[in-house]
């Protein structure tokens, strides 16, 4: 039915794969295979060929992802000022590993390869919201902060 | 345009890459991802050159050969590349074998029987020995590979039907996915994940049967590495042997190469050499023609019934026997049954025997009703020429294709194809009354129409061209204003009676109005109902309308040749429905099966003889069985759905004492006591069919030019082209025809008597996916 209602909002053209393929992972936090047969009879293309540009970006997900989506950042500048160490920690607290969602569905924890604000690396994202140079110390008080807002 | 390769001076017309340059003149460039049916890919960059004046060492398969370009294919640089190129592509190919010391004794002393599931190496692989990689490392001599060695740990996929997956012994060339999506039109593959991670699969790692394959085996066929290998013969030795003949499973008639070993047939795959199939083939023809041959349902003995059980007979007494106890029945209540699927030169003597000796009814077993035969009679019942012949090629230069009540992703595979080249090049397809299936996603309208009443919506887009076009030429023809009024008088009803929606009908229209030229391909299931011949008017009627070319489809493999030697020139010929009737009503005491008829359990039948290659229900009857040869063990000549003349040789000897159709009705007929039946081989039969039927004179030269397409004769010179819109003699519209629910246009799965679908299980989860 959402699925639906966002094919509706483009005109079936196969260029618009992209844009539609972002809007339901906006949606639904990843791509379900429901909506790849949906957008495959809509633009007239195999789910095959979908499969493939979905695979082939990372900002699309199989998997259902976390209601908060950690990115760490491990691009050069952070790396080199302890983004490993960052991941690490996050990995310790969470009881994931990056690239995993925890078992709650709450968190998933990725790394990403630079975020290009590497003045105030290390840098941590989540859910758009940037913490600046994190320390091992601030990892705790990040998670907590939406532990409880639930 | 003249380019030089090497210091040579080579002359180039039209649009070439320098690749296809340096291959047509003998020049040697590495390459794995090229392929010639398929668009330049530049993916595994084995074919760098450098060219005098440009930087870097572009690919030559996709640097197109212009002017003045000066090529080298050969030096250090390139060489040191190209190694470092193939070193990275084998460290993630098992490649031990292709750089060991031992290599040359291995190939000549240790020969493996390939059993296994896991490649490690090429004595393990199953395609070892026609290995293009193989070749490449040859070529390169490439004794080291300096990248540490990547074993994916793929798990083979076995589980679907005809052909394993080992995706470990992929290169990523990309050819099947390319083959799929560019050529066929099907997309049951892609590449997946990026990076080290690409890898080639089907959405959600689906198998392919619920991927839309259809196991047309293309991407099997282009595979340079054991990546894609067909299973039945994996565990097989190299062919000693190679053999050219003509498939007989459906009209196209592809052109088959048989790889045999010890006089057996191991594999058929598609040829490239003639127009027709262009190197592709279908699920029948690539996997599953084999196991017709060999099926082990085969007859390979001749049986007479003997104090009511069925015993082995020589052929003498088998003859003895028939030919006697037929002679009872000569000149009356004896019907003879006749195959699609037989040589000309079988039916020609098949005819011969019904007029001459038996003197009795022909009975030709078109399995659907034949849309080629029903479209010639109705259009000689209102007096107009019926074009037959065409060229499959002319498909694709079309700019609106209208398919009307076929399958012919299953029925007409390579059809299919040519649609698919047409669409590619910008045509619109109209599908009328698909069946969902997947590829009618490439269909720009998709009508639907109540079965049965497909002329209504012929009539209605006949109608609305004429509308939109009030100076139309047509209205000057005899008998315009009435036909007009009988189609105008049935519309108002008719939209609502035939489920007809208006508003796309409209949108059709006016692209068959703008699209020039227009192909109507018409399948069995227009022609095979109540409304067949007010279907086939209104179709044909539609057609002149819109100046396009209407092409019956023919079913069966020699399903035109059937129609010129029985229906054409002849009314003895019954249907078989008509044949059933007469039985029913026990007009026949003797029935001769040649062909397919399903005997009624109850029918009063005092003499069944069977002539067939395979075991069928009705042998449990039959007084006396004869083992047919199957098309591998005789030669012969088919017509195909173009019009086009077929020849094909036999390929392996007959099984057991299986003989040629026109063997057994020919020492018949001479027990009989006939004369004029003394042929020894099936080129004297040819000759004697084209001095007794102009139309198959030039099915008789011997010396076909190579290449050179050659056709039967037809009423109007197939010229290829389309033809103009001249003015018709509008057919006067019928009477509305009581609504019946058209029999289902089934694919057609036989072979003579064998139900491939019963036979083949991968088939059988193909077809049972489609029809779900």
């Amino acid at each position: 039915m959402e699925i639906a209602k966002i094919l509706g909002e483009f005109h079936g053209l196969q260029k618009d794969l992209i844009h539609i393929l972002h809007r339901v992972q906006a949606q639904f936090g990843y791509i379900p295979p429901e909506a790849v047969a949906q957008i495959a009879e809509c633009l007239k293309i195999s789910e095959n060929e979908i499969f493939g540009v979905l695979t082939f970006y990372k900002a699309f997900s199989l998997e259902p992802r976390g209601q908060y989506l950690v990115t760490v950042c491990l691009g050069t500048a952070c790396h080199v000022r302890g983004g490993v160490q960052i991941v690490e920690e996050m990995e310790r607290k969470l009881q994931v590993k990056a690239g995993q969602t925890t078992p709650d569905k709450k968190f998933t924890l990725e790394t990403v390869n630079c975020l290009g604000c590497c003045a105030i690396g290390p840098v941590v994202v989540v859910n758009g919201k940037y913490y600046s140079h994190v320390t091992l110390n601030k990892v705790e008080p990040i998670i907590k902060e939406y532990r409880e807002a639930g | 345009m003249r380019i030089t390769i090497n210091g040579r001076q080579l002359d180039v017309s039209g649009k070439k890459t320098i690749l296809e340059v340096a291959r047509a003149n003998g020049i040697f460039i590495p390459s794995l991802c090229d392929h010639s049916a398929l668009v330049p890919f530049g993916g595994c960059r084995l074919c760098l050159v450098e060219i005098k004046g440009r930087k870097g060492y572009p690919p030559a398969c996709s640097t197109y050969a212009e002017d003045g370009l000066d090529v080298t294919t050969e030096s250090p640089a390139l060489q040191a590349i190209r190694r470092q190129v193939l070193e990275l592509i084998l460290s993630e190919h098992p490649h031990a074998c292709l750089i060991c010391a031992e290599k040359k004794n291995c190939d000549e002393y240790k020969s493996t029987i390939r059993k296994v599931g896991e490649v490690t190496g090429c004595v393990l692989c199953p395609n070892n020995g026609r290995c293009e990689l193989q070749d490449v490392v040859e070529a390169l001599k490439i004794d080291r590979v300096n990248f540490p060695a990547a074993y994916r740990n793929f798990d083979v996929r076995r589980d679907d039907p005809f052909f394993d997956r080992n995706y470990n012994l992929c290169i990523l060339c990309g050819r099947c996915v390319r083959i799929c999506h560019e050529v066929r039109g099907v997309s049951a593959i892609s590449f997946v994940f990026r990076g080290s991670q690409a890898v080639v699969g089907t959405v959600f790692g689906r198998p392919l049967l619920e991927s839309g394959c259809q196991f047309c085996g293309a991407c099997v066929d282009v595979c340079p590495t054991g990546a894609l290998t067909e299973r039945a013969s994996r565990g097989e030795a190299l062919p000693d042997e190679e053999d050219e003949t003509i498939c007989p499973l459906c009209s196209i008639g592809c052109g088959l190469k048989a790889s045999l070993r010890g006089g057996r047939i191991v594999s058929f795959a598609p040829t490239n050499a003639e127009a027709v199939n262009r190197g592709q083939a279908c699920v029948k023809g690539r996997f599953i023609l084999r196991d017709v041959v060999y099926s082990p349902k085969r007859i390979l003995k001749p049986l007479v019934r003997q104090n009511g059980e069925l015993h082995e007979a020589s052929w003498d007494e088998a003859l003895d026997f028939v030919a006697t106890k037929l002679k009872g029945y000569v000149g009356k209540n004896l019907g003879f049954i006749s195959s699609t699927q037989v040589s000309l030169e079988d039916m020609h003597v098949f005819d011969r025997f019904t007029r001459e000796v038996l003197r009795t009814d022909q009975i030709i077993s078109f399995r659907n009703h034949s849309p080629l035969a029903s479209f010639w009679k109705e259009l000689r019942m209102n007096g107009q020429p019926a074009e037959l012949n065409f060229e499959l090629d002319s498909i694709s230069t079309a700019k609106v294709i209208v398919l009307s009540g076929a399958d012919i992703v299953v029925s007409h595979p390579i059809i299919w194809v040519e649609v698919f080249r047409a669409i590619k090049n910008g045509a619109k397809l109209v599908v009328i009354n698909g069946k969902d299936s997947s590829l009618e996603r490439h269909a720009s309208f998709h009508l639907r129409v109540q079965a049965g009443r497909e002329f209504s919506l012929f009539n209605h887009l006949t109608l609305k061209l004429l509308e939109n076009n009030p100076e139309n030429p047509y209205s000057r023809v005899n008998g315009y204003e009435t036909w007009r009024e009988s189609l105008l008088n049935e519309k108002k009803a008719a939209f609502a009676r035939a489920d007809i929606n208006e508003a796309e009908v409209d949108l059709a229209a006016r692209l068959l109005a703008e699209g020039q030229p227009t192909v109507f391909l018409m399948g069995p299931s227009v022609v095979n109902s109540a409304a067949a011949s007010a279907n086939i008017r209104a179709l044909w009627n539609l057609a002149q309308v819109c100046g396009g070319r209407l092409i019956p489809l023919a079913g069966e493999n020699n399903e035109r040749g059937a129609f010129e030697i029985f229906s054409r020139s002849s009314d003895r010929v019954l249907s078989v429905e008509e044949a059933l009737f007469k039985i029913s009503r026990g007009e026949y005491k003797s029935l001769y099966l040649a062909g397919p008829l399903p005997v009624p359990p109850d029918a009063a039948v005092e003499f069944l003889v069977i002539q067939d290659c395979f075991m069928n229900e009705n042998v449990q009857r039959a007084d006396a069985v004869l083992p047919a040869a199957t098309f591998a063990e005789c030669g012969g000549t088919f017509v195909n759905v173009e019009g086009r003349i077929r020849k094909f040789k036999n390929i392996i000897e007959p099984l057991g004492e299986a003989r040629p159709d026109w063997w057994i009705i020919c020492r018949m007929a001479e027990k009989m006591g006939a004369a004029e039946f003394g042929f020894e081989n099936a080129a004297e039969i040819l000759s004697d069919l084209g001095r007794t039927r102009p139309f198959f004179e030039p099915a008789c030269h011997r010396h076909q030019g190579k290449g050179k397409a050659v056709f039967i004769l037809d009423e109007k010179k197939g010229s290829g082209q389309f033809p103009s819109g001249e003015s018709p003699e509008l057919a006067p519209q019928r009477a509305a025809i009581h609504s019946s629910p058209a029999a289902s246009a089934r694919a057609l799965d036989y072979y003579r008597s064998l139900n491939l679908v019963e036979e083949s299980k991968g088939l059988r989860k193909l077809r049972g996916l489609r029809e779900k």
